[in-house]
């Protein structure tokens, strides 16, 4: 097993009355245990000059049993450093939300099966505001990983 | 404007050959510019007792689209196999066991678009924020 830890800070002296400082870290295990998660995909640094929604897990099998009721985190971030471009984040095409310029996220996947047996659950997917080039950082940290077949 | 700066950081000696430091900071803004989000919702706590399954954190109708929402949830729970799962427009996007926390941007697009928390266990408490500019 790893040890790997997860910290966020969230600090702001103006947003509320009272100043926020939130702060907390949590290990990442694997699910319902204590014991760490022990796989990544590594990071990917890519510049994306299309506005296509593209699957940023391409090599991962969907809806895999390797995954089924197994721990996966998300980090994603936008490294754009122009406030007007942000990049639309959906899970088989439902909407997440938008990363603006600067802005990550860190946020658990299921990887669930559709229910119609597409395997579309898998799919993380993202696509850019403009076409001009964006640069983004992602990877997934997690346990229980399968890979297709070579054909 | 406020200014509130979010920062991750991931870290492990041992979960590759070579040591992990990944840190991000981000100050959070608005849609399409760099004023900073002025709005917040908690920080809060929900205890949920049994017969919560898929109970309704944040309406999607009650909030515009093209803004820059941010939500902080995390389950307090110190039982490890206690989990949260997240929903939003029906897709089940993970589960937040002991411990976790999540931090994402959410598009609150239409009134299908609501965050939903189920606990796998009654009486478990989350711990939530919503950062937004409106």
């Amino acid at each position: 097993m790893a040890t790997t830890t997860a910290s966020l800070t969230i600090n702001s002296s103006d947003l509320v009355g009272d100043a926020l400082s939130l702060s907390t870290s949590n290990e990442l295990n694997k699910a319902g245990t204590t014991t760490g998660i022990d796989q990544t995909t590594g990071m990917t640094k890519a510049y994306l000059t299309a506005t296509t929604n593209i699957d940023i897990f391409p090599t991962l099998i969907e809806g895999s049993m390797a995954f089924a009721g197994k721990s996966s985190w998300v980090y994603i971030c936008n490294k754009s450093l122009d406030e007007t471009e942000y990049a639309t984040i959906t899970i088989s095409g439902n909407v997440i939300g938008r990363l603006y310029a600067g802005d990550f996220l860190w946020m658990p996947w299921s990887q669930s099966e559709d229910s119609a047996g597409e395997n579309l659950h898998g799919d993380i997917e993202l696509a850019p505001s403009v076409a001009t080039g964006m640069w983004f950082e992602w990877c997934m940290i997690n346990e229980g990983t399968e890979y297709p077949t070579a054909v | 404007m406020a200014t509130t700066t979010a920062t991750i950081t991931i870290s492990s000696t041992d979960l590759l050959t070579d040591e992990l430091s990944l840190s991000t900071s981000a100050t959070l803004t608005g849609h399409n510019n760099s004023t900073g989000l002025t709005q917040a919702a908690g920080l809060s706590r929900k205890k949920l007792a049994s017969g919560h399954a898929e109970y309704t954190l944040f309406d999607g109708s009650d909030y515009t689209a093209t803004k820059a929402h941010k939500l902080y949830l995390k389950n307090t729970s110190t039982t490890a196999d206690e989990s949260f799962k997240i929903t939003i427009n029906t897709e089940e996007v993970g589960l937040l066991y002991a411990g976790d926390w999540a931090f994402f941007p959410w598009s609150a697009h239409d009134s299908d678009n609501d965050i939903k928390i189920d606990p796998s266990a009654t009486d478990m408490v989350l711990e939530y924020m919503l950062f937004t500019d409106e």
